[in-house]
């Protein structure tokens, strides 16, 4: 145990990321605020994307994993006969419902157009 | 826009010590029992922060002015907190006048009373473990080897890492399940380290904090893993609320 210590980087993880949010029209908008918060979240989501990343790397490197570049193929193939189906799917349904579409003889309707 | 109303915390409505305090513009605008605890603050160093937070986790710089504001919010937090309960709020939170904050508290009376009573009595503590060894061992393979020799003492030294791992992740777990065991209530950290094996804050009853440190000393003991204990502080990580407010909406940005 290193011992209890409050790092400067735990102090702003906390204070940032941390604690009551007011919604609302109470709260004054500082933008600079906001704009941090959010990008000290976009931060500490890519730091969480780097250690799943990084805890599996064991299975990725093909010295420690002689079957990495296997699976990598594997992978690759099963996946792209899965989305071909998707694809196909898809497609079915797109007919169809343009079919709909053409027997109601509805206008396609703006977004926004309507209150 | 040049001075606004900055709140920290919501507490119950007390007498605030203002000698605690690092700033005496800090006060307490309170409604039935409750307190939310505010300043009135110049907003212009607020709006004028650039500081890239990424950078400023990882090259803290105290003269920084994000680090000086941050900094201040957790001093008065944790000057109430010495205290009383607290609900720390995001920092940043800046409302448009006393009306503002009374409203805030009006509207949310129960749940901010049902969440206080929840962490009175509680400090949080941070906890991370590491591997106390490093995974990846040393593999520049001696000269001279048969070819024989040099798979045996590569699958050796793979079990060796696997094992390694495997025994950091288990005394990982048992450490988390330990401290869990001691706490009201437990939230894993984003990790800040693939290295990390544990990175959670618990929110531990005081009169179980001695115990709580017994289990993080026991499990440093066993030797697997590394402990970092960062505390006690103001229950941040537990106070997850988002309070909407109702009325008109007005986002009023730096002149």
């Amino acid at each position: 145990m290193d011992g209890s210590s409050s790092s400067l980087a735990d102090v702003l993880e906390r204070v940032l990321d941390k604690g009551i949010v007011i919604v609302g029209d109470i709260a004054i908008n500082v933008v600079d605020i906001e704009l941090l918060t959010l990008r000290l979240r976009l931060f500490i989501a890519s730091a969480q994307t780097a250690r799943e990343m990084g805890m599996d790397w064991w299975t990725g490197d093909p010295f420690f994993s002689p079957h990495a570049a296997n699976r990598g193929v594997e992978a690759a193939r099963e996946p792209a006969g899965e989305l071909e189906e998707q694809n196909s799917l898809l497609r079915g349904r797109i007919t169809e419902l343009e079919q709909m579409l053409g027997e109601r003889d509805v206008a396609p309707v703006e977004r926004g157009a309507q209150p | 826009m040049s001075r606004g109303l900055c709140a920290y915390a919501i507490t119950r409505e007390h007498v605030l010590d203002l000698a605690g305090l690092p700033d005496p513009e800090v006060r307490l605008i309170t409604h039935r029992g409750l307190g939310l605890v505010v300043a009135d603050v110049d907003l212009a160093p607020y709006a004028d922060l650039d500081t890239d937070p990424a950078r400023a986790m990882d090259e803290p710089a105290e003269d920084d002015p994000l680090v000086v504001l941050a900094r201040r919010h957790d001093a008065v937090v944790r000057a109430v907190f010495e205290r009383q309960p607290v609900l720390p709020l995001r920092f940043g939170t800046v409302l448009r006048d006393p009306d503002a904050a009374a409203r805030l508290l009006a509207d949310h009376h129960e749940l901010a009373s049902r969440e206080l009573d929840r962490v009175a009595g509680h400090r949080e503590w941070g906890v991370r473990a590491r591997h106390a060894r490093p995974v990846k061992p040393d593999d520049t393979p001696p000269a001279g080897l048969s070819g024989t020799e040099y798979l045996a003492r590569r699958r050796a030294r793979l079990a060796a890492t696997e094992h390694t791992k495997r025994r950091g992740s288990e005394a990982a777990e048992a450490l988390h399940a330990a401290l869990a065991g001691r706490a009201t209530d437990t939230v894993p950290r984003p990790r800040r380290s693939p290295a990390l094996l544990l990175d959670a804050a618990y929110l531990v009853p005081t009169a179980q904090e001695p115990a709580f440190h017994a289990e993080v000393e026991r499990q440093c003991d066993v030797g697997e893993v590394i402990v970092d204990v960062t505390g006690p502080w103001p229950p941040y990580s537990f106070a997850r609320l988002e309070l909407p407010a109702d009325g008109r909406a007005e986002a009023i940005t730096h002149a």
